[in-house]
């Protein structure tokens, strides 16, 4: 059984990546993780069952809504779309970590060079 | 969203998120297997990179939760469901929790009613009491009452003594004694109470000429007056006097006691002797807004030095003991506060011998458990999952507990009503289960349950999966098995504790019992006399009617002898004199005079009573003429005290304020006339008698108007009370007779408080001993189940049931020399705290410390002596195909 701590690089990154794959399409619970891990070019070891707690909690936030449909592979799947909602807080989210980053960065420099 | 109609759409939420992730795992497989993989191998991999379907399904569910609240649900609906699956457990457990929840919700109902609740006044916290350790002059209160800034203040007089506000209700059907306080105008407004009826005092009423007003306590007014609605205005006598009926009290109000029965207003007469020189008067305040508690001391410490100089003559300047303003709550409980926070401690160890108790039921049952703890890991329980499940059931067994408890609180209250002292636990009658004792009592049960489930839960939840799954062996039970005997040593430990309190509470009172009081209480029946005061104020009126009543009793059959006293011992009562003794001390004008507890007796007393005589002659019937030669008796302490070493015989003594000496012409032995633990209240400092004559005036500087009767008689009390009755009624049909008792009971009376803390501690210590021996009985038992095969080898290879016997006894026998080695301990350190409930003997009395030792190694042998047997009947066969 894998632990809970390893499941995300800082509490809330799944859900940010979550966001912004969907901010480039509508896609459902399988194409997302293979979408994220492709993106990630396989550096990020996501348990793939760990992203649906993570996208339970965006619909509750009404960040992304789902619906059913068909899949492109004729399987019955439920589409996530990222709502107006979720789309501000990806903004806002993406700002604030970008901003952390930075600071990060700009602390780590010295040691780098 | 809003919750509610999640809450509808919950089941769809689930079903998709299961279907979602199922089609995932689908997808998943059928791509692998597209690209080549077989499917077994694809289905294995594509479930070893989901992760755990279960654990995902439910923290994707959380989401959706009031998270803790419906795990919760779902712990207790399971709960429930494995309790009831075991009655027998369950109702051992719930009952082993109900003995010791109760218990203590008793006393803590106790101690809620007499320490917790509020004062029934308006914002009892600004009450204070100014007379802990100082009274003051009626003159030095209305002197506060108008220039203290700190506080409003209001005074009282109660009861019996120099306060004279002990009534005779007469005119309504039989005379009957009235206990009264007499209380300053603000009073009842200072308190904030409002009458039942009618209005309370009004400013201005406690001055002379206005005070003949009376209100009266609920109870009075419902059995004396049958709750006559028209009583107010009504006219009463009292004391000969007529009185207006103004006002009723609510039948909660019960200051200064519980016992008050009518308030008149005090005479607060400029004019009059009793301004500066009568009765002292307590006072209470309430606290301005603002002011607190220090400035009010501070003030009434200048006033103090300022009222020195005011007084008609030259007071001591130490008059007055150190300034105390302390919340009136304070005063009200008094020392009954330390005694029972003894209590409340002494059954909390009785609750934490049940929890053991518990406990170790819990980590036997835990063994049997072991498997279906092993499933629910398998299946994704994390440990801390496990534990919240077993603790919920646990907290459910205590919850449980304190239902049954609170059942069985509610007759443990009524007894404990029975069995305590009114008179000594203020607000003892308004004991009740209250929403505080209910959420107590529900808090405990919660409590109970973590402590005794936390161990077993912990324990339990170490799951070994490979192992306990295949064989539910025995891991869990070797490992508990020292944890068990850990909580078997505690029990012993704390009913040690418990007994060892006990015995020196029975030791205590058993020393009391066997106290001499000085006098002899066998068939000897006491009456109070009571005529109004106007009654004796022709002193030959008064004696001559007391002496027909002595000689009437002395010609009923039976009796063989009757006397008077003004206040017999034993009975709460003082009458005293401030006294000069001849030759002592040199320098007197600095000092009060030394205080003397005065009973002023009629000859035949020292005989009925059978107090010894030890030197110089008795009083004789000569001594009681208004023109004989004024005479007294000493105690023997009081003689060795002042004037030690020199005979007190022909020496002279006299009341302070008057010129006549009184010749002492004989000694006598001391009696207890407190208490069986003391001789005399501690603020007096010595004893004499008088004979009841004219000169024998007390410190009111009358002669005593009331006396009871002692008649030592064969006959019973009851038909002896019966002829005082009727020799009182012929002689003056006004004059009630109160307090008809044998002597026995009075002297039996004075020990009702150590008899009933004795009674408590008993039955803890009872309660302690049972729970106790049933946990070694456990722990022996389970080992022996535990040991079969063991114990089968052992037969078989030739031992005999003596040896196993020996072998199990051997091994109860540690568990208690453990568990008293550490209650010694404990009981060393814990009874120091009960020192103040002790009489005759120390805190660690050997006596009963070696007794105790002694009983309960014996009574855990004892619980071991079953099992013991059990073993040694093993069969050998039996025993080792066991497993």
């Amino acid at each position: 059984m894998k632990q809970e701590n390893e499941r995300d690089l800082f509490p809330g990154a799944l859900e940010m990546m979550v966001l912004r794959t969907l901010r480039r399409q509508p896609l459902h619970g399988y194409a997302l993780v293979q979408s994220i891990k492709r993106a990630s070019d396989d550096l990020l070891q996501i348990e793939e069952g760990s992203l649906y707690p993570a996208l339970q909690r965006l619909l509750k936030e009404e960040l992304v809504s789902a619906e059913w449909g068909v899949s492109t592979t004729n399987r019955r799947v439920r589409i996530y779309k990222l709502t107006p909602k979720g789309a501000r807080h990806l903004e806002r989210e993406v700002t604030s970590f970008e901003r952390m980053l930075q600071g990060i960065t700009r602390v780590l420099a010295p040691v780098k060079s | 969203m809003n919750s509610i109609a999640r809450l509808f759409k919950r089941r769809r939420l689930y079903e998709d998120l299961s279907e979602e992730i199922h089609g995932h795992l689908d997808e998943k497989t059928n791509e692998l297997i597209d690209n080549g993989m077989p499917a077994e191998q694809a289905a294995l991999l594509a479930r070893r990179e989901f992760g755990n379907v279960t654990v995902i399904e439910e923290r994707g569910r959380e989401t959706w939760h009031w998270a803790w609240l419906e795990a919760l649900l779902a712990d207790v609906h399971y709960g429930v469901r494995s309790l009831r699956k075991n009655p027998g457990f369950t109702f051992v457990v719930i009952l082993t929790l109900a003995l010791g929840i109760g218990a203590n919700s008793a006393i803590f109902s106790l101690v809620n009613a007499v320490l917790l609740r509020p004062l029934p006044f308006a914002k009892p916290d600004r009450v204070v009491s100014l007379s802990r350790n100082n009274y003051y002059p009626q003159a030095g209160f209305v002197e506060m009452r108008t220039t203290l800034r700190t506080m409003d203040v209001a005074a009282y007089l109660e009861g019996w003594g120099d306060a004279r506000v002990d009534f005779n209700l007469t005119g309504e059907g039989e005379p009957e004694r009235l206990y009264g306080a007499a209380v300053s105008a603000e009073l009842f407004s200072l308190l904030g109470v409002l009458p039942e009826r009618g209005r309370v005092f009004a400013p201005g009423e406690d001055q002379p000429g206005k005070h003949r007003e009376v209100i009266l306590s609920y109870p009075l007014w419902e059995h004396k007056f049958k709750a006559d609605p028209n009583v107010i205005g009504r006219q009463i006598t009292l004391a000969g006097t007529s009185y207006e009926v103004v006002g009723v009290m609510p039948a909660h109000f019960q200051f200064p006691s519980s016992k008050t029965e009518v308030w008149v207003p005090l005479n607060l007469d400029p004019r009059a002797n009793s301004y500066w020189d009568g009765p002292w008067v307590p006072v209470i305040g309430r606290l301005r807004d603002g002011v607190s508690i220090e400035s009010a001391r501070a003030e009434v410490e200048l006033f103090q030095r300022r009222l020195l100089p005011m007084f008609p003559w030259k007071m001591p300047a130490d008059t007055w003991k150190a300034v105390s303003v302390i919340p009136l709550r304070q005063v009200i409980v008094g020392d009954v506060q330390s005694k029972l926070l003894i209590l409340l401690g002494a059954i909390a160890l009785v609750l934490l011998i049940a929890c053991a108790n518990v406990a170790n039921l819990l980590l036997a049952r835990a063994t049997t458990r072991q498997r279906e703890m092993a499933v629910r890991a398998t299946l994704g329980a994390g440990r801390w999952r496990i534990c919240r499940q077993l603790l919920t059931e646990s907290i459910l067994l205590g919850i449980g507990g304190s239902a049954a408890g609170l059942a069985l609180a509610y007759f443990a209250i009524s007894w404990l009503k029975a069995i305590l002292p009114a008179d000594d636990i203020p607000r003892l009658a308004s004991v009740s289960i209250d929403f505080r004792v209910l959420l107590f009592t529900a808090a405990i049960g919660v409590l109970t349950g973590v402590l005794f489930g936390l161990v077993p839960a912990l324990e339990l939840s170490k799951v070994d999966l490979s192992g306990s799954l295949k064989t539910g062996s025995k891991n869990v039970a070797t490992s508990t098995h020292w944890l068990r005997t850990c909580l078997a040593i505690t029990e012993i430990a704390f009913a040690v504790v418990l007994v060892t309190a006990a015995g020196l509470m029975v030791k205590s009172l058993w020393q009391l019992v066997h106290v001499d009081p000085g006098f002899s209480p066998e068939s000897v029946v006491s009456g109070r006399i009571t005529p109004d005061q106007a009654f004796c104020n022709d002193f030959s009126r008064c004696q001559s009617f007391y002496n027909t009543v002595v000689d009437r009793m002395r010609a009923v059959p039976g009796v063989r002898g009757a006397a008077l006293v003004n206040a017999l011992p034993l009975n709460g009562r003082v009458g005293f004199i401030a006294a000069d003794f001849e030759g002592y001390p040199e320098e007197h004008d600095q000092k009060l005079s030394p205080l003397l507890f005065d009973s002023v007796i009629t000859p035949d007393y020292l005989p009925v009573m059978q107090i010894p005589l030890l030197e110089g002659r008795a009083f004789v019937d000569s001594d009681t003429g208004g023109q004989a030669e004024p005479v007294a008796l000493i105690t023997a302490s009081t003689a060795r005290k002042f004037w030690p070493g020199q005979d007190p015989v022909g020496k002279h003594i006299k009341p302070a304020w008057e010129k006549q000496w009184r010749r002492i012409v004989g000694v006598v032995a001391d009696v207890h006339e407190d208490s069986l633990s003391s001789t005399l209240p501690s603020w007096i400092n010595g004893a004499i008698y008088e004979p009841y004559s004219t000169h024998a005036v007390l410190i009111d500087r009358h002669p005593a108007t009331e006396m009871t009767l002692v008649v030592r008689g064969t006959t019973d009390a009851t038909s002896l009370g019966v002829a005082l009755r009727g020799v009182v009624r012929d002689l003056d049909p006004q004059v009630p007779v109160t307090e008809l008792q044998t002597l026995r009971n009075v002297v039996s009376k004075s020990l009702s408080v150590s008899r009933s803390i004795m009674a408590l501690f008993a039955v803890f210590a009872a309660l302690a001993v049972l729970l106790g021996a049933v946990g070694v009985y456990g722990v022996i038992s389970y080992s022996v189940a535990m040991r079969t095969p063991e114990i089968g080898v052992r037969i078989a290879l030739g031992a005999k049931p003596r040896d196993i016997q020996r072998l199990v006894l051997g091994q109860g026998a540690r568990i208690a020399t453990c568990g008293v080695a550490l209650g010694v301990a404990g009981a060393l350190l814990a009874t120091r705290l009960m020192t103040a409930l002790l009489y005759g003997v120390t805190a660690t009395d050997p006596t009963t410390f070696v007794a105790v030792t002694i009983l309960l190694t014996f009574i855990a042998v004892i619980a071991c002596y079953v099992p013991a047997r059990r073993a040694a009947r093993l069969d050998p066969l039996v025993a080792l195909r066991y497993e």
